[in-house]
């Protein structure tokens, strides 16, 4: 099933899946015939309950991993067989936030977030800079030397969020950004993820949280078993 | 930031990381490198020894009769078919007579009664000045007692062969020792180079998802192991340098060492040693990369 953006979608696709599906060994499958555009600065919401398929999707659109079957394209140029210079400048452009972190425990907050802006060899100043502000937005200011194993869960996820935006990538992955935090820095870190947006970058999360999406006015997208299931044009609820 | 400023850093977090592992590798190339050159070094003095002990030496061969023109010609075209020579010296009864009685100086009375053909005619026969013609001396003297008219053949037989025993166990001994170089180098480097890479599998993993390129990755392991190389082979060859000037100093005085004329490697020798080493270990780095750096 191929869904179209509305008329309030930009005009430029960033995203193209066609007839996606992934098939783990022996016969698992954790998606199937997945047809979705997620247009140029667009923010699209992936739900579902665990297994659904939302961490798949993400996996594949970052090229953690390859589809079984179908197409996926990144700024109309297909990712499915990238590899090597090309596949990390493609990468470098996208900003993932893993749901499992994937954060270096023993290495400091700074030098956690820092990595993503040191593998596109930017200047030591600017990396000191963008960091510290991403820590204040992040209400982390605090945490800059701190070992990332000492920080709690909510802390480290708070982290990874940042490592993920921390190169102004054009495309942001996030996968349950909200999961072991509170109100109010659910809050905050959505404000965050509305400013990327905002300056152009297009954001795909996926979530179970319906208090991160219910009144938005983005679109949303349903998994069931690896499936889709629907699509919504804003305040879902 | 550049690539290779970026790259350095990497790599100066990385020895501060496993600095332990480092520094006993580092220990292993440097003692490596020590024992090769050590060995390498008392083998080119016993060749240099050889060649100066090689310029005193000649093969004496005594005929039955004196040789005419004729026949001294054939003879020295029979000893140059063999090897080629220095010079070749044929001495008749008399020169050798009058040689004789030169040796003997105040005493050249006792001579007096002899008549002046009791010696035998010879042939001298220099060899060339260098360590194959030494070696080849026992087969030389062989060939040259088949000589026809020849009676027998003298050299410094004992020395001569005892040296060339010794010089074929020194560089049995070096080959052996450079053999441990280049496993050591090669093995140490590319067993610190693996256990690193594993130490750091989550990293590597979180580098490539970013985005780094396989030469970010791939290029602070090569420069480790050079590294290694570059100061591994300077600390062994420092340390034999040291251990050279020791030796020279405390035994400068009058001793059995005072006979050979030790010398240190030429510049030359210790930048190919040196090279080799950085080569070595760059190459240890780099097999266990492509064995266990999966990018």
């Amino acid at each position: 099933m191929t869904i179209h953006s509305s008329q309030s979608q930009p005009t430029e696709t960033m995203i193209e899946l066609i007839k996606v599906s992934k098939q783990y060994p022996p016969d698992v499958v954790a998606l199937k015939d997945i047809s979705v555009s997620i247009g140029t600065g667009e923010m699209f919401f992936v739900i579902g309950r665990s297994g659904a398929g939302k961490t798949t999707l993400l996996k594949l659109l970052c090229s953690m991993e390859t589809p079984s079957n179908g197409l996926i394209e990144i700024s109309g140029k297909s990712i499915n067989q990238l590899k090597g210079h090309h596949l990390a400048k493609l990468r470098q452009k996208i900003g993932v936030a893993y749901q499992d972190f994937k954060l270096l425990t023993d290495r400091t907050t700074a030098e956690n977030i820092a990595i993503s802006m040191e593998v596109s060899y930017k200047k030591p100043q600017i990396i000191r800079k963008r960091v510290r502000d991403l820590l204040e937005q992040l209400d982390l200011s605090d945490k800059h030397d701190t070992v990332t194993g000492e920080l709690s869960r909510g802390e480290q996820q708070r982290v990874t969020l940042a490592r993920a935006i921390a190169n102004s990538p054009t495309m942001i992955l996030v996968d349950e950004p909200t999961g072991n935090l509170d109100a109010a820095t659910t809050e905050r870190v959505m404000a965050l993820l509305h400013n990327c947006n905002k300056a152009g970058a297009t954001i795909v999360i996926a979530t179970h949280d319906d208090s991160i999406y219910r009144h938005t006015t983005h679109r949303v997208m349903e998994l069931r078993k690896g499936q889709f299931h629907g699509m919504t044009k804003g305040n879902f609820s | 930031m550049s690539f290779w400023l970026t790259v350095l850093r990497q790599v100066g977090r990385n020895l501060r990381q496993t600095w332990g592992s480092q520094l006993m590798t580092l220990l292993t190339v440097s003692l490596s490198v020590l024992i090769f050159a050590f060995f390498y070094l008392i083998y080119t003095n016993m060749l240099n020894f050889g060649n100066k002990l090689g310029d005193d030496l000649s093969l004496i061969v005594y005929l039955e009769e004196e040789p005419g023109p004729e026949l001294q010609q054939q003879l020295t075209k029979k000893i140059t078919t063999f090897d080629e020579v220095e010079q070749i010296r044929f001495i008749s009864r008399a020169d050798a007579y009058e040689r004789f009685a030169r040796q003997l100086g105040q005493n050249q009375d006792v001579l007096n009664d002899m008549p002046k053909d009791f010696l035998p005619p010879s042939i001298e026969v220099v060899p060339l000045k260098n360590l194959r013609s030494l070696n080849q001396v026992k087969l030389f003297s062989t060939y040259l007692s088949r000589l026809p008219g020849t009676l027998k053949v003298q050299y410094g037989q004992d020395w001569v062969e005892r040296f060339y025993y010794f010089t074929k166990l020194l560089s049995i001994i070096v080959l052996l020792s450079g053999i441990l170089l280049i496993l050591t180098t090669i093995f140490m480097v590319a067993y610190t180079i693996r256990l690193t890479i594993i130490g750091r599998q989550a990293e590597l993993e979180l580098l490539k998802l970013v985005g780094a390129t396989n030469n970010y990755i791939r290029t602070p392991f090569l420069l480790e192991g050079l590294l290694q190389g570059v100061l591994g082979s300077f600390l062994g060859i420092f340390s034999l340098y040291i251990l050279f000037q020791w030796i020279k100093l405390r035994f400068s005085g009058p001793s059995f060492l005072n006979l050979f004329e030790f010398s240190f490697f030429s510049p030359e020798v210790s930048i190919t040693i040196i090279f080799v080493s950085i080569l070595l270990c760059t190459l240890g780095s780099y097999s266990t990369m492509q064995k266990f750096l999966r990018i």
